[in-house]
């Protein structure tokens, strides 16, 4: 895990990736890819593997979100405004939100199970990554 | 099981009062544990013979988690709120509410989830978003309305495939009447069925489904469906089909086949025209009829849906125009 870890930090600093999906240090889960990632935030899947899954979203329409919509998700916002107005006929609600990248990390952290994303210079020995956009 | 109109008032009243933030078609969160909602709709139709006003649609919705592990959904609506027929003067309505859908849900993997209780019957597209504002005609293509039960009262197994991409099913099963026999399409003591959708990529997905049921007169019909969806943003296509198999005690056996292929064209996101082609085929009451809609959508905010649409009818007398105005919150 520790392996898979440097080796996506080490291709950030290669490629430039902006962004890290983080999760728990503790949670039993490796890179994911982004249709696992897309699955977990459109709330069409709750779990990965035996661990249940908090997905946190960042509030309002920082540059974060939109790349995130726009690279991971691969959802414009007109198409996930769609998207969620359906789930809720549906009674799915959207992932709960957090107010900046800090406050998402710090969950993160403490909270086993939830994952968001945050810029890579952010992303530490503290929490594992296991997507990057 | 049904609730008289002041229910829908207080609920307005305690979503105004009690929620926390609120944005129009996603509901309003009271707390951790309830999330409300609801829509209506309203008509105008167009035929050879009369002209008619319809506030059709008028529901109420209450959902969310009790736990991590089981959540709920209610929604009672009240269909035929007010009628009034424009060229006699005539007016009427029925302001009862019906219970559309309560049921619960029991989530044990994401390969393994039960819900029980009254729920929208698992087949399809046009079937699981049955309410005017989703859709992006006036009108439900005769597939949607006539050959399968609309609602299940029974319980229905779903969830992914284990150890596949995006393919989900649903095993489905009732055995007892519907929670409420005055709203349902198709009466029934007996429905069962299997049903199966995947995602191919970001655009493509399709599906399928088996099934039988019987009716409250004891005709039992097995049928067989398929649906497939393509959706880029701008162009999205749409096409379902059934084939079923009625057993009728007066007569021998017959068959009922119907379908149709949509197609939608957003030239901004506001804005889509509409086509639909649809056929019937029912050999028992030898009613036949192939259907042309030519329509157009537009949402100023996707939770709200204006809609005109003209039907071309082989069954030359009924064509008609509809426009509907609806609204989710």
């Amino acid at each position: 895990m520790k392996t898979i870890t440097l080796l996506l930090i080490a291709a950030s600093a290669l490629f430039g990736a902006q962004y890290s999906v983080i999760i728990s240090k503790k949670a039993d889960v490796g890179a994911l890819s982004a249709q696992q990632i897309r699955d977990i935030f459109l709330q069409k899947r709750h779990s990965l593997g035996n661990q249940k899954i908090i997905p946190l979203n960042l509030v309002g329409q920082e540059a974060s979100r939109i790349a995130f919509e726009n690279d991971v998700l691969g959802m414009g916002r007109d198409r996930l405004n769609a998207y969620w107005v359906k789930q809720h006929f549906q009674g799915i609600t959207p992932p709960i939100t957090q107010p900046s990248h800090e406050s998402i990390k710090a969950f993160v952290q403490n909270v086993e199970g939830s994952i968001g994303y945050i810029p890579s210079s952010m992303a530490d020995g503290s929490v594992k990554v296991i997507y990057e956009f | 099981m049904s609730l008289k109109l002041p229910f829908s008032s207080l609920l307005l009243l305690f979503i105004s009062t009690y929620a926390h933030a609120y944005e129009l078609g996603r509901g309003a969160q009271i707390n951790d544990h309830i999330n409300v909602g609801g829509y209506f709709s309203s008509e105008f139709e167009a035929g050879r013979s009369d002209e008619t006003f319809t506030l059709d649609d008028v529901a109420v919705m209450a959902y969310g988690d009790i736990n991590p592990m089981i959540s709920y959904l209610a929604e009672f609506e009240a269909v035929g709120f007010y009628h009034k027929n424009l060229s006699d003067g005539s007016d009427g309505g029925s302001q009862k509410f019906h219970a559309e859908r309560l049921y619960g849900d029991l989530w044990m993997s994401d390969d393994f989830n039960i819900r029980f209780g009254k729920q929208i019957t698992p087949i399809g597209y046009w079937n699981m978003e049955p309410i005017n504002v989703l859709r992006d005609t006036t009108s439900n293509p005769l597939y949607s309305m006539l050959l399968f039960p609309k609602f299940l009262t029974g319980i229905d197994i779903n969830g992914y495939v284990p150890n596949t991409e995006g393919l989900r099913y649903h095993l489905f099963a009732q055995k007892n009447h519907d929670l409420d026999e005055e709203y349902i399409n198709i009466p029934n003591t007996h429905f069962y069925g299997f049903a199966v959708e995947k995602e191919f990529s970001m655009e493509w997905n399709g599906g399928g489904s088996v099934g039988e049921y019987i009716t409250k007169t004891n005709q039992r019909t097995r049928f067989l469906q398929a649906n497939v969806k393509y959706d880029d943003t701008k162009w999205q296509l749409v096409s379902e089909a059934l084939l079923a198999k009625s057993d009728y005690n007066s007569r021998e056996d017959d068959y009922t086949l119907s379908g149709y292929v949509q197609a939608m064209y957003h030239y901004m996101p506001e804005h889509a025209v509409v086509g639909r082609i649809e056929h019937y085929n029912d050999h028992f009451s030898d009613y036949k009829d192939t259907i042309i809609t030519l329509g157009y959508s537009y949402r100023p905010l996707y939770p709200v849906s204006l809609k005109g649409e003209y039907q071309w009818h082989s069954q030359n007398e009924e064509n008609r125009a509809l426009f509907s105005f609806s609204v989710l919150f």
